[in-house]
């Protein structure tokens, strides 16, 4: 175990016997006093045991984030003093050797002294670096400690900077979330930037042909691919379409069923039921389209003079709608539910029947929420990939037909992706061109589903 | 109106020992009350007493309760409704009911009161449909309001149009018998008293019986008045008498503003 993984855990250990110190802290101050404490033991404690943790917390990730610039820093510094001025590449070479050796992966004797050398000062700036940390958030959690103890007193509103300290936390929770986010849509545009410097926007957005195999070698004649997007969209909407086709009629009558029509036992068992659909891994699904789903398929097209391809679109259609169908029905059977029941009623004593009170009632009702349900549905089925890829096959074919092979815009981000890359080559660039679109798209999706449920939410009480 | 009693067959709706239990409490024990045609009744009681629970039992909503058993002979012009051969559709076309809080469907006004007459087929072409839309609207005393925007969503009507328009849509099916549960709660008094006024046309063309919380409302309204209390019915009589001579203690006691 690492140094720093002790310090954390005895830094845990001492915060929470604080707590309890904190606690006896202000119980001993207040009985010797006639004057009334104004919070709560317990704050005292948590107030004292949180001053302890966070400062050896907020260093630790300082410290990560930072020292490993600074050992690089120091650690180039060095090669060059020892070797003179190197190219970059060297540079690289060296310091992979360097960082290999003192992880153990590469065996000492093969190398030249100057790297060993160097491996141990490797190794030494480390534990320095460890140490300066643990000092530093020791001497911090002290001085903290000493703080809030001091700020202890009969009087002191230790519920308030409690209360301060967690909401500071749940902030900076939140900004985690939101900046991963804004760091991943930032990579993703700078990336697809580049690769339209590349490529030409139109020819991307509206070129038949996708052949992004690039030519090996740099000087060979038409080393750009081929990068019309056109037969991948058309790709991915045709299994959508398909999957909706499934999904959708399959959803919403599942979904009418279990909550108008179902007993009590029946839903309470066919809601979990239809919840494990939902959590079977994509992969499964993946597998299953490729290995039964399509070829019953083709067997059974080929007896009834059908040619479908072992790898179809209709295949990959069929198993995401079902994948899909547990999103569809429980999303609108949590609309239908929605739906007053005083409706249901005014429409019984009118004497509709069940059914009329469905068609005519509760879906115009529930429509908007459905309609969202649905466009949820749609993103999801866009930025599938596990299935398309095991079944939808790779060749980009621009066809109408269900029963060929397609691909889709997330399969051949997979396949771009795949194998050995050059970062700044039109193919790979190719992929975040293709990411950022379907995120355009889904984003799009998304919004007019939000959109659609706050318009119309309002309107049925 | 009709003379009380005239004859023992011309009760519009008899009901003969009917028991209501939900799951294991028994929510009415043996009701045996009989309707006069033309006529409100009102059935009054403190909450809990069993009065919706026994309207309800008029166009079986109760079937709609999970767990919910209704036992004893209901007469409808002498036909036992309580049964399972009874068609329940027929039923509810014949009688008809207004809730606690106005439920119009999120449809237009014109849709809403078009409901019935169309899932009945009860209307031939678009004009019949048309007259009965206006008819229904008419009696309902909401035409004048609304005959400019039918098409506007039933939703955008005030609480007591959106009453009426449950009303007009209750009459457009052609009922003959009108349940009323608690019409007037969610409604303010200028809106009650529309409604009242409603009431007391309406009972030229249909039987009605009406769930109130309001004693004043009951004396004003209707010819007949039973006292309900924790699931038995105490008292049933002409209003006037029961108002002001009644019987039990109990019912008094309801009266006065003793008990409730």
């Amino acid at each position: 175990m690492s140094i720093i993984n002790i310090y954390m855990i005895i830094i845990m250990l001492l915060s929470i016997s604080s707590y309890f110190y904190g606690r006896n802290f202000i119980k001993n101050k207040t009985s010797t006093s006639t004057e009334k404490q104004h919070s709560k033991d317990t704050y005292h404690g948590a107030f004292i045991s949180l001053y302890l943790i966070l400062p050896s917390i907020i260093f630790l990730s300082l410290w990560i984030v930072i020292s490993p610039n600074i050992i690089d820093e120091l650690l180039t510094i060095k090669i060059i003093y020892i070797f003179g001025q190197l190219g970059i590449d060297e540079l690289k070479i060296l310091k992979s050797q360097v960082i290999a050796l003192s992880n153990g992966v590469l065996i000492a004797g093969n190398l030249s002294e100057e790297v060993n050398y160097i491996s141990d000062y490797y190794l030494y700036i480390q534990t320095v670096s460890k140490k300066i940390y643990i000092i530093l958030s020791c001497l911090g959690s002290a001085a903290a400690f000493l703080y809030a103890r001091k700020k202890i007193t009969i009087r002191f509103n230790a519920r308030f900077n409690v209360e301060v300290i967690v909401k500071s936390i749940m902030i900076l929770a939140s900004l985690i979330a939101i900046l991963t986010t804004v760091g991943i849509i930032l990579s993703l545009v700078v990336e697809t930037i580049r690769f339209f410097e590349i490529i030409n926007i139109a020819d991307f957005l509206f070129g038949l042909k996708w052949s992004p195999q690039i030519a090996l070698r740099a000087d060979q004649v038409a080393n750009e691919g081929l990068f019309g997007a056109v037969p991948l969209f058309a790709g991915t909407l045709m299994i959508t379409v398909i999957a909706m086709v499934v999904a959708v009629p399959i959803g919403l009558m599942t979904a009418v069923y279990l909550s108008e029509y179902a007993s009590n036992t029946l839903r309470s068992i066919a809601k979990p039921a239809l919840e494990i659909l939902a959590g079977i891994p994509t992969v499964v699904y993946g597998f299953f389209a490729a290995l039964t789903v399509a070829p019953f398929l083709r067997d059974k097209g080929a007896d009834i003079g059908l040619t479908l391809s072992s790898e179809s679109a209709l295949a990959a259609g069929l198993v995401m709608g079902i994948m899909i169908i547990p999103l569809i029905s429980s999303l609108s059977d949590d609309v239908i539910n929605a739906v007053p029941q005083s409706l249901r009623e005014g429409s019984a004593a009118l004497g509709s029947t069940k059914s009329e009170t469905v068609k005519k009632v509760i879906l115009p009702a529930a429509l908007p929420g459905i309609v969202s349900a649905i466009l949820l549905a749609v993103s999801r089925a866009i930025g599938e990939t596990m299935i398309v890829v095991m079944a939808a096959g790779v060749a980009a074919n621009l066809t109408a037909n269900p029963f060929e092979s397609v691909t889709a815009v997330t399969v051949q981000i997979v396949v771009l992706l795949v194998g050995d890359q050059e970062f700044d080559s039109a193919k790979t660039l190719a992929a975040f061109a293709l990411g950022f679109t379907l995120f355009i798209i889904t984003l799009g999706l998304n919004i007019l589903s939000i959109y659609i449920i706050r318009k119309y939410r309002e309107q049925y009480d | 109106m009709r003379e009380n009693g005239k004859m023992k067959n011309d009760y519009k709706v008899k009901t003969e020992n009917i028991t209501v239990d939900y799951g294991e409490k028994r929510a009415l024990h043996g009701i045996n009350l009989n309707i006069s045609s033309n006529e409100v009744t009102s059935l009054i009681g403190p909450s809990g007493c069993g009065k919706s629970t026994f309207i309800r039992c008029i166009n079986r909503m109760n079937d709609l309760i999970d767990g919910c058993k209704v036992n004893g002979k209901i007469l409808i012009d002498n036909e036992d409704i309580n049964n399972q051969n009874m068609d329940v559709v027929e039923l509810r076309a014949k009688v008809g009911m207004v809730f606690q809080k106005p439920n119009p469907f999120p449809k237009s006004i014109f849709d809403n009161v078009a409901y019935g007459p169309r899932i009945h087929g009860t209307v031939k072409n678009k004009e019949e449909l048309e007259n009965m839309v206006r008819k229904s609207l008419k009696r309902a005393g909401l035409w004048n309001e609304v005959h400019d925007r039918l098409d506007a969503s039933g939703l955008s009507l005030s609480g007591g149009q959106q009453q009426r328009l449950c009303i007009a849509r209750a009459i457009a099916v052609n009922p003959d018998i009108l349940l009323m549960d608690e019409p007037c709660s969610a409604l303010d008094p200028i809106a009650t008293a529309v409604i009242e006024e409603l009431i007391n046309e309406l009972k030229e063309r249909y039987t009605i019986m009406i769930v109130t919380h309001s004693m004043q409302q009951a004396a004003r309204l209707s010819q007949k008045t039973a006292y309900f209390h924790l699931g038995e019915m105490i008292e049933f009589g002409d209003t006037s008498s029961i108002f002001t001579n009644p019987k039990h203690e109990m019912t008094e006691a309801y009266i006065s503003g003793k008990i409730g």
